[in-house]
């Protein structure tokens, strides 16, 4: 037993033997703290945590040991920093040795503890802490200041003997969390974007470098931004509004601009719409202009429906279209009928054609499309009915023919016949020959079928040549005359029909004037309107004014008769009166007897021949 | 003088206000070349404060002694630092609870140079003797270094952390060592010191059996690495202070 005791004894002695650390040892916190301001001393202090009497029940000693050194030597000062403490000045200071203090108590070790000087090194706090404004912002919320310090004086920092790093914490002062920069080597820095307004807290610590311990904080710089007034107070800048209107103006203007310059010409068309000037349908207004003219014609001629004008240079000449009724396409009113139906035309303000692209002037808006007369509803005072009416009277008339011929019993079949398929509805001519009128009606059928087909005009009027006016005022046409009052007038010009008989060379109807003239019985008449053709076909017809005069007092056959047999019908007239709005007087001048050049080239006579004919 | 060195003279004299039209009529090449030499002299003579580089073994090459203490003194601050930190590293792995602490009173191999002590004794001595007990500390731990770096990874379970800071440490030792080399032959030219440095005889116990012991061994070396790099750190800033500042750093 005595052997088990020893040996437990020694086991417990050996355990405190391992055990060298203090806080093993007796198994409490330490208490002893050292520390070293410069490198140069340190201290060591010692809480009174658990003894509340150490110095009652006696002294407390503390105990050191130097590496090199056996024994422990007692604190050499225990005053100069202060209570409970015990301070170490250079002469006891080595920097790199290591040390043991310990704490005892009447051979009591409280606590123990070994370290080396340079390991303990908290410096002081900096001193001398200021700040300066550096500068403001624009909106005068933010401003930027410069803090400097000094290194606590203790430390040499000058000799190099310590190398000192600072860190910066500061706070607004109704804030509670420290605000920390990285730690410098600098002894200056700026804070930037602190409020105008607030007031705030700096606080400096240092450390020597490469250390982990911070000493302690200095005291709190106290800045006052408070006091720096600034031009705008509020923290919340008010909705720029003035800015916000005038960048607006501006950038609206900007756009407008803009649109104007790039859309220019799209804003003229509509502010500014332009005028539609008169244009044929298919024809390039740049060619009319540059006067290429035969590029126009073959443009024109590709068109059916239309005819050259190849007397554009012979201004003076005058041309009437003629035109072979079609009763199966026409829809609209005769010429004739709105030279006849003047309350139509006044109240339709109806002159005569619509205008198409034919260019015939009309009363209607001028741009309605081109579409003949099918599509001249607001023209044509006439009616349905009186459409009818038109056609039905031009059968009459046709009839008329028809029975002139079947009296005469004169017909030139063949004419027609040869008739080339160009000569169209408008070439065919007047005439007051029965014959010829005859063939024409009798071929009318399939003439009128023929031409029908191939007409791409929808309607064309048939154009008479006004004979006569009667007093009752209406208009005495020859051939195909029109007459609404009186059917008696048809007879009235067999005889003119029959005198018309002449052998015409069917030239592709194309007649002579001069034999058409004979056929002609001109007593009084209206004019009718000329018409500038711009309808082209391979060949055409024209027909020259005729002389017609007004002769009042020629009424009836009679006058026919005289200006039928005797006069030359004068190829060309002059006007006379204008008796507007109904027409033209036209004086018959005596022209001389055409030569036979002129026999022969007949249809149209160039301008050296009329020098010739003409005084 | 020779016409040819007159002639080389007023060369050189002329040649920062070569006119342009002597360059387009052929001298280009050579005037250019010398124009940009001379540019190239009279920028790095104006303060460059880059540090300039001398390839090794040239000897017109002059760093000036200012540089060669800043690089030393970051050199040595670094070295100190990673250390610290693997001192650290290591007692909180290895070394707690295990009262190593205490029995690292014995000093290190290094204690047989007297280094100065404090404060006092460093302003004391002379900076010739400094800088030769610096280069003998330097010189002391090139073999323990080395040896460090090759044991540490026979350590169980050793942080890969600890392990690179061995290779730096070592590494940046030899730099060091050499730019206190410089120093001292700008400082104390000519003068050949005899190498003064310590043997380290602590190899066996680095690669002691007793994991317990071995632990102790790396622990104690540490410890004398960590307190002899901050020696040589405040021993170059003081040096620096004295001799480039003059003590007004």
């Amino acid at each position: 037993m005595d052997l088990r005791q020893l040996l437990l004894i020694l086991a417990l002695v050996c355990a405190n033997d391992s055990l060298s650390t203090s806080e093993v040892i007796l198994g409490r916190p330490p208490i002893i703290k050292c520390r070293s301001p410069e490198q140069e001393t340190f201290s060591c202090h010692w809480t009174d945590r658990d003894f509340l009497n150490l110095t009652t029940l006696g002294t407390v000693q503390l105990l050191y040991m130097r590496r090199n050194d056996e024994e422990w030597k007692e604190c050499p000062d225990y005053v100069t920093a202060g209570e409970n403490s015990c301070y170490f000045n250079t002469s006891y200071t080595s920097i790199w040795i290591t040390y043991c203090v310990k704490l005892i108590k009447k051979d009591e070790v409280l606590d123990e503890k070994c370290f080396s000087v340079d390991e303990i090194v908290q410096p002081d706090p900096p001193v001398g802490l200021n700040w300066t404004l550096l500068n403001t912002s624009l909106t005068g919320i933010h401003a930027d200041i410069q803090v400097r310090w000094d290194p606590p004086p203790s430390a040499d920092v000058q000799k190099g003997w310590i190398t000192l790093e600072y860190e910066l914490q500061y706070k607004d002062v109704n804030e509670t969390k420290w605000r920390e920069l990285e730690p410098m080597l600098t002894t200056v820095v700026p804070l930037y974007s602190l409020k105008l307004g607030r007031d705030y807290e700096i606080r400096v610590r240092s450390r020597q470098r490469a250390s982990e311990k911070f000493g302690e904080f200095s005291e709190a710089l106290y800045v006052s931004l408070s006091s720096i007034s600034s031009v705008l107070c509020n923290e919340e800048i008010e909705f720029p509004w003035l800015l916000v209107i005038v960048f607006g103006t501006f950038g609206l203007i900007v756009v407008m601009f803009l649109i104007l310059f790039s859309k220019h010409r799209r804003l003229k068309m509509l502010i500014l719409p332009p005028v539609p000037a008169p244009k044929i349908k298919g024809i390039d207004p740049d060619l009319l202009k540059k006067g290429k003219l035969d590029e126009v014609n073959s443009i024109l001629a590709s068109h059916d429906s239309y005819k050259p004008q190849l007397y554009n240079d012979d201004s003076w000449v005058e041309f009437i279209e003629l035109d072979i009724d079609d009763p199966d396409e026409k829809t609209d009113g005769l010429d004739t009928d709105r030279l006849l139906g003047d309350d139509h035309c006044k109240s339709h303000n109806c002159l005569g054609v619509k205008d198409d692209d034919s260019g015939r002037a009309s009363c209607c808006e001028p741009d309605i499309p081109e579409t003949d007369f099918s599509a001249s509803d607001t023209c044509d005072g006439t009616s349905d009915i009186d459409q009818s009416k038109k056609i039905s009277q031009k059968e009459e008339d046709l009839l008329c023919l028809d029975q002139k011929d079947n009296d005469e019993s004169h017909a030139s079949p063949a004419d027609p016949t040869t008739r080339k398929p160009n000569t169209n509805i408008q070439s065919e001519v007047n005439q007051s020959k029965p014959p010829f009128a005859d063939s024409i009606e009798s071929t009318s059928p399939p003439v009128r079928t023929q031409l029908s087909n191939q007409s791409s005009v929808a309607n064309i009027d048939f154009y008479a040549q006004v004979s006569d006016v009667t007093p009752a005022g209406s208009v005495v046409l020859s051939p195909g005359q029109t007459n609404k009052t009186k059917r008696t007038q048809c007879e009235a010009y067999t005889e003119p029909a029959i005198q018309c008989q002449p052998n015409f060379t069917m030239d592709s109807a194309y007649f002579c004037e001069a034999d058409v003239k004979k056929c002609i019985a001109a007593t009084s008449h209206d004019a009718v309107e000329p018409h500038v053709q711009e309808q082209s076909f391979n060949e055409d017809v024209y027909f020259t004014t005729e002389s017609l005069t007004t002769t009042a007092e020629n009424p009836g056959a009679a006058a026919v008769e005289a200006s039928s047999s005797e006069m030359p019908v004068p190829d060309y007239t002059s006007i006379h009166i204008v008796h507007s709005p109904q027409g033209l007087v036209l004086n018959a001048t005596a022209l001389p007897v055409p030569d036979k050049e002129f026999m022969i080239s007949c249809g149209y006579v160039s301008t050296d021949q009329l020098n010739k004919i003409m005084p | 003088m020779s016409k040819e060195a007159l002639k080389l003279q007023n060369k050189e004299f002329r040649v920062p206000y070569v006119p342009i039209t002597w360059v387009r009529n052929g001298l280009s090449e050579g005037v250019l070349l010398v124009v940009l030499l001379v540019s190239n002299m009279l920028l790095s003579k104006k303060g460059a404060t880059s540090l300039p580089i001398c390839p090794s073994g040239s000897v017109g090459c002059q760093v000036s002694l200012g540089n060669l203490f800043d690089r030393a003194v970051k050199l040595s601050h670094y070295i100190h630092s990673l250390s610290s930190e693997m001192f650290n590293e290591f007692d909180e792995r290895y070394a707690q609870g295990r009262g190593f602490i205490t029995k690292a009173i014995n000093g290190c191999h290094t204690s047989s140079l007297t280094t100065p002590e404090d404060k006092e004794q460093a302003q004391q001595i002379h900076h010739e003797d400094l800088l030769n007990l610096v280069l003998g500390v330097l010189r002391s731990w090139n073999d323990p270094l080395l040896h460090l770096v090759s044991e540490v990874q026979s350590i169980k379970e050793a942080p890969d952390t600890i392990l690179w800071k061995a290779v730096e440490i070592e590494e940046q030792n030899k730099r060091l060592l050499e730019g206190m080399e410089k120093i001292v032959g700008q400082v104390h030219p000519g003068e050949i010191e005899n190498e003064v440095y310590s043997r380290w005889s602590g190899l066996p116990s680095l690669q002691m059996a007793d994991e317990d012991s071995r632990l102790f061994a790396f622990y104690s070396l540490l410890h004398c690495l960590r307190r002899d790099s901050h020696k040589i750190d405040n021993y170059l800033k003081l040096l620096k202070c004295r001799l480039i500042h003059d003590s007004n750093c």
